[in-house]
Order: C-alpha cells, then sequence, then structure tokens
C-alpha cells in the first residue's frame, strides 16, 4: 500500500441473496483526490460507496480506512459523512439546527457548536437562510446546506451520492463548480458517485468505470477518454468509433486489422508490448471521434480509409457532429469545428472518405 | 367545466353533508337548546334559562367529575402512546413485508369483538378471585384487589385505545423517508438516539394525533370506568347518566355533555397546533 493512500478496496464482493451487486473490487483512494465513481444505474457504484460509509457491510473482503480495516465498524463510528441523492436534510429542524447536527451528536458544547456551523454557513453563503425551514429553500440552497452539514466535522473524505441529479442543467454547472473550488480548498477526499459523464470527467482527478459491479477502468479523465480499457468503456463514453475484426498481422510498432469496412493499421505503442495480439484472434480499435478526416475523394495518402454516407448531423456550439453510415452499416461519428464544415457537401445521402492515422487508432482489451 | 366538476364532486358527498347536517349538527343545536330548559315536577318545559349552567358549574362534584375525568384521559393518552411506540416501531422497521401485514391483521383483530365483551373479560382476569390473583396465589402471593381500581380503568382503556394508537403510530413511522435514519447514523447517531433526535420528530404529527385519538376515546368512555374502575370515582360519563336517571335531569345532563365536547375542541386543537408547530406553511419549489 502507498503512502498516500487513504481507502482500500481488498477483494470486496457484496452479495444481495442471490443478487451480486459487487463482485471482487480491487481499489486504492488517494488522500486529497477528487474520485469519481461512474456507470449506468445497477453497476454497482452506489453499493460501493454505501459499503465505505459503512451503511452496507461487504459480503467478502476488506475495506481499510487509513490502513485500518473498517468492515466491522457501523457508519456512527465511522468518519465518513455522506451527501444524500435526495440529501436527507432534516425537515424538523431549521438550516443551522441541521447544520449543528453532527456536531451535537458529536458532544461539542453549544457557543462552539454555533461559531463552527456559523463558519460553514458563511463559507456556503447560505447564513441569511440560517434559521429557515428547510422547506423554504430553493435546490441550490439545500445543496449547500448539505454540503455543510456533512463538512462541519472537517472529515478526511466525503462521500457524495449523486448529489446534483435533481438541480436543472445550470443549477449543476455552478454547484459543480463549488464543488470543485470546496474540494480544493479543503483538501478533503471526495468519493463522487454519478451516471453522468460530464459531472464525473469535469470534477474528478481520476474516474473509476464500473459496469455490472465489476471496475472496467481507472484512470484520469484524459487517460479514459483517449484511451478506453475495454471496448465498453469506449461504447459508454460514446466519443470513439469502434472497429472490430480479424488481426492479419503484427510486426514492430503496429499491426493490421482485417474488419468487414476494410483493413486498417494501427500503430502499437510500446506499453501494448506485453499483451501484443497474435494473428488472427479478434482484436478492437477506437477511434475518438475529432481524430477522424472527412474528404470528398478518396484521400491518396491515407492508410485508414472508409468509405461512407452521410445519415444526420448535430451542431453543438462551435462543433458540429455528423454521424455516417457505412455499406457494413456500421455507424461512424466524426466532430469537427464549423470551419472545416464549410468546405464539405453534408447533405444527407452525400458520399463521403473517412480517413484517419494509425497513431490515432487504439487498442481495447479483450475481455 | 369548472362548475361540471365541483357539481360532480358533490354528487358524491352531498349524502354525507346531509347525513351530518341531520344527525350531527341538528342534535347538536337541539343538545345547545335543552340545556337551557327548565324540570318542575320531572316535567321538562323549553324554556331559556341559565340555571342548569350555574347550578353545574357551582358543583363540587361535578368539577371533581371533570378533574378526575381529564386526568384518566391524560395518563390514558400518554401511557397508550408510550406502550404502543415499541411496538408500532418494531412493526414499521424491523419486521418483513409480510410479518408486517399479519401484524397489522392482528392489530386490526380486537375491533372483531365488541369492546364490552372485551372490558367483560378483563374483569373474569382482574376481580379478586379473577385468573391473575390465582396465578398470583400459586406463588405465594395477593390476592390483590384490582377490580374496581383506577388501574382497572386504565386497562380498559387501553384495551380501547391500543390498537387504534399502534395502526396510527405506524402509519406515521412507515411514512419516514429511511435516508433521514440513514443520514443520522452517518453523523455519529447512535440507534436509540436516533429514535429520540429523528424518527420521533419525523413523525411528530401522527404521534400527536394518535395521542389525541387515545385522549378522546378514553375522555368520552363509559364502560370502563363503570365496570372495571366500579363507577367511583365518578367521571363525566357516568355523571351524565346519573344525572338522567335522578329526576328527569336531562337539561343538566346537556351542560356536562356540551362542557365535554368543548373541552375536547379545545384539546384537538391545542394538540394540532402542537403537532404542526415550527412546520413551514408554505413551500417554495424543490
Amino acid at each position: 500500500m502507498e503512502r498516500d493512500t487513504l481507502v482500500s478496496f481488498e477483494g470486496v464482493v457484496k452479495r444481495f441473496g442471490n443478487f451480486t451487486a459487487v463482485q471482487r473490487m480491487d481499489f486504492e483512494i488517494k488522500k486529497g483526490e477528487f474520485l469519481a465513481i461512474m456507470g449506468s444505474s445497477g453497476c454497482g457504484k452506489t453499493t460501493t460507496l454505501r459499503m465505505l460509509a459503512g451503511l452496507e457491510a461487504p459480503t467478502e473482503g476488506t475495506i481499510r480506512l487509513s490502513g485500518k480495516p473498517i468492515n466491522h465498524l457501523p457508519t456512527w463510528q465511522r468518519d465518513t459523512p455522506m451527501v444524500w441523492q435526495s440529501l436527507a436534510l432534516f425537515p424538523f429542524l431549521n438550516v443551522r439546527e441541521n447544520v449543528e447536527f453532527a456536531l451535537k451528536m458529536r458532544g461539542v458544547g453549544k457557543a462552539e457548536r454555533r461559531r463552527r456551523a456559523e463558519q460553514w454557513l458563511d463559507r456556503m453563503q447560505i447564513s441569511e437562510f440560517a434559521e429557515r425551514n428547510i422547506a423554504q429553500l430553493s435546490g441550490g440552497q439545500r445543496q449547500r446546506v448539505a454540503l455543510a452539514r456533512s463538512l462541519v466535522v472537517e472529515p478526511e473524505i466525503l462521500l457524495l451520492d449523486e448529489p446534483l441529479s435533481a438541480l436543472d442543467a445550470a443549477l449543476k454547472v455552478r454547484m459543480q463548480a463549488v464543488l470543485k473550488t470546496l474540494q480544493r480548498e479543503t483538501g478533503i477526499t471526495f468519493v463522487y458517485v454519478t451516471h453522468s459523464q460530464s459531472e464525473a470527467f469535469s470534477m474528478a482527478d481520476r474516474v473509476v468505470i464500473m459496469s455490472r459491479g465489476v471496475i472496467e477502468q481507472i484512470g484520469t479523465p484524459q487517460e479514459i477518454y483517449r484511451t478506453p480499457r475495454t471496448k465498453f468503456v469506449a461504447d459508454f463514453l460514446g466519443s470513439s468509433n469502434i472497429f472490430s475484426g480479424k488481426v492479419a498481422s503484427v510486426s514492430e510498432g503496429a499491426m493490421e486489422i482485417d474488419a468487414p469496412s476494410g483493413r486498417m493499421r494501427l500503430a502499437l505503442p510500446d506499453t501494448a508490448r506485453r499483451s501484443r495480439p497474435v494473428p488472427g484472434s479478434t482484436a478492437t480499435v477506437t477511434v475518438l471521434d475529432t481524430r477522424m478526416g472527412l474528404s470528398v475523394a478518396r484521400p491518396a495518402d491515407a492508410v485508414n480509409v472508409v468509405p461512407a454516407k452521410v445519415i444526420g448531423e448535430e451542431f453543438v456550439g462551435a462543433t458540429a457532429t455528423l454521424y455516417l453510415e457505412t455499406d457494413h452499416g456500421q455507424e461512424i461519428r466524426v466532430q469537427m469545428g464549423h470551419e472545416a464544415l464549410e468546405n464539405l457537401p453534408v447533405g444527407i445521402g452525400q458520399r463521403l472518405y473517412a480517413h484517419w492515422s494509425p497513431a490515432d487508432g487504439h487498442l481495447v482489451a479483450e475481455v | 367545466m369548472r362548475s361540471r366538476l365541483s357539481l360532480y364532486g358533490l354528487t358524491f358527498s352531498l349524502p354525507l353533508l346531509v347525513w351530518q347536517l341531520l344527525f350531527f349538527v341538528f342534535p347538536l343545536v337541539f343538545l345547545v337548546a335543552l340545556s337551557f330548559w327548565t324540570v318542575k315536577n320531572f316535567t321538562m318545559t323549553p324554556d331559556f334559562d341559565t340555571v342548569n349552567w350555574v347550578t353545574m358549574f357551582s358543583r363540587g362534584v361535578f368539577w371533581q367529575a371533570y378533574g378526575t375525568t381529564f386526568a384518566l384521559a391524560t395518563v390514558a393518552a400518554a401511557l397508550t402512546s408510550a406502550l404502543a411506540f415499541p411496538c408500532a416501531y418494531a412493526i414499521a422497521f424491523k419486521l418483513s413485508d409480510t410479518a408486517r401485514r399479519w401484524a397489522v391483521f392482528l392489530m386490526v383483530i380486537p375491533f372483531f369483538t365488541s369492546y364490552l365483551v372485551r372490558v367483560y373479560s378483563w374483569q373474569i382476569f382482574l376481580s379478586d378471585a379473577g385468573i391473575v390473583n390465582v396465578m398470583l396465589g400459586y406463588v405465594g402471593l395477593g390476592p390483590y384487589g384490582m377490580l374496581n381500581t383506577k388501574g382497572a380503568t386504565l386497562v380498559g382503556y387501553l384495551t380501547l385505545a391500543f390498537p387504534l394508537v399502534v395502526l396510527l403510530q405506524l402509519f406515521s413511522l412507515a411514512f419516514i423517508d429511511r435516508n433521514l435514519i440513514e443520514a443520522a447514523h452517518n453523523m455519529r447517531c447512535g440507534r436509540m438516539r436516533t429514535v429520540f433526535e429523528v424518527v420521533i420528530p419525523s413523525a411528530r404529527v401522527g404521534l400527536v394525533i394518535a395521542a389525541l385519538f387515545a385522549f378522546i376515546l378514553s375522555f368520552g368512555d363509559f364502560v370502563s370506568p363503570i365496570y372495571l374502575g366500579g363507577g367511583d370515582p365518578t367521571t363525566l360519563s357516568i355523571l351524565i347518566t346519573d344525572t338522567t336517571k335522578s329526576g328527569q335531569q336531562w337539561p343538566r345532563a346537556a351542560v356536562i355533555a356540551l362542557t365535554m365536547i368543548a373541552t375536547l375542541l379545545v384539546v384537538a386543537f391545542v394538540a394540532v397546533r402542537f403537532a404542526y408547530a415550527g412546520r413551514a406553511s408554505k413551500e417554495v419549489g424543490k
């Protein structure tokens, strides 16, 4: 275990009856990092968080906090405050009493309690609502109360279970900035569960991607975006084109694959040497939609070229996404700026050539 | 469209409104009128005389009965609530869904038999040579005089109110957001403390209403104080029957009945105010 590890999951399994929510989980959370656990509903991300909070007991394995096993500790003996998706603010207490609650439970004196609550009310800019009832607050204000209530004890770690899901889009973005700033300023380790890629990628230092109780990939948002480890991750993020085929040849630094759309070549980085595929086996390659080029005529110098016809387009801000389909029914996404688009005829049904450099192809692990 | 809708609603509520008007409001008005009638030579005559109010309110026995009844009903409400809460709590939080359904069913069963029958069976348990004393005799204790005491009256009140109070408490506990309980645990609030810090405040309205029902049922009950309490000390319900039997004093009985109604109205009002105290009256969106 590394010195800066705060939490470690060692072979953690969680079963509910016959259903396995989490299967053999091994990963570490570093001190002071913002870690997002991401996946679609039912992937085990919330169960993972609840096990860390002590609200569920692992069926197998060990969870350590600062090196000490905490499996047997009930939630009220851990310092793992959590922010609920529903926020779980106490409706029978006013804002100040909500924020003071955890301090009261720790036996902090009245004056000290008030002083520390005041600090956090101030910091979260909700001092003026201190005497209000929870029912009288807006969604964003409630969010701030929930954060103040959890952070008032100045914990080492804060667990957040999709806390922004009830907010509208604009407020969500604002709260993301608040959360990120808060995490950076306090240095508290944040573990943030979400199904939203934009939330995870915009705030987290590292992202854990889960599917069906298994960790698919752990890495920085950059790493995951550029080099998805598995086909699932590439699919889940939805920003890569995925080609599958049979390995035709493998040479020093490069390989060739026979896909239904034609033969494609990609560069093999040194890191892939150990798990180098053998000819004849199945391989899957991803190419980011921003790395795809389009042209009217077949480019003479390009190595990987696939003819396809336009089936749709989408504009978001300054970028456009074109959807094309190859003769074999494979969908291809290409993202480009408006200037690049101006020189292209992109009417529905228009035939174009999609092409990419061998260096932009990325080989994913076969599982 | 709007008026058609309200007409539609009225069609269903009208029979009940008429029923309430005929059999509740009208008799109540009559009861008020009756309390001002006079009785001469065992005959009632319509009148407008405050003599019944003055007579009753200046009698020590009336105020004694009032105090006894109020105190007994208060103790019954508190005792029933305190005994029912662990039961309702266990049903709401500790039982599986199937077991919970069975428990609710078992709570409803007492309503199948008449309250009078249940009180009579308590006599068999509590009398001097009753089951309880015989059992105690086997271990060399007693006999204790249990029947015809305030304690026995309270046992009767419990019999009357307990199942209803458990059900009312249960429904308010069942609607508590479980996340609130987990959140309290998560903030170092232990199991027992969470009951007082979170569960009871969350279920406050339901718990107060349940206690109010226990109070109302006990306050007006005639069966327990007469068959288990032996009519001594006198409660207001016993006083009413005594008054009607002694010299056709229906107007004076009306005074007692109206005082009881007024008391219950005040108690109910205070209880509801207390139940909702500190709650925001208006909610701002989510």
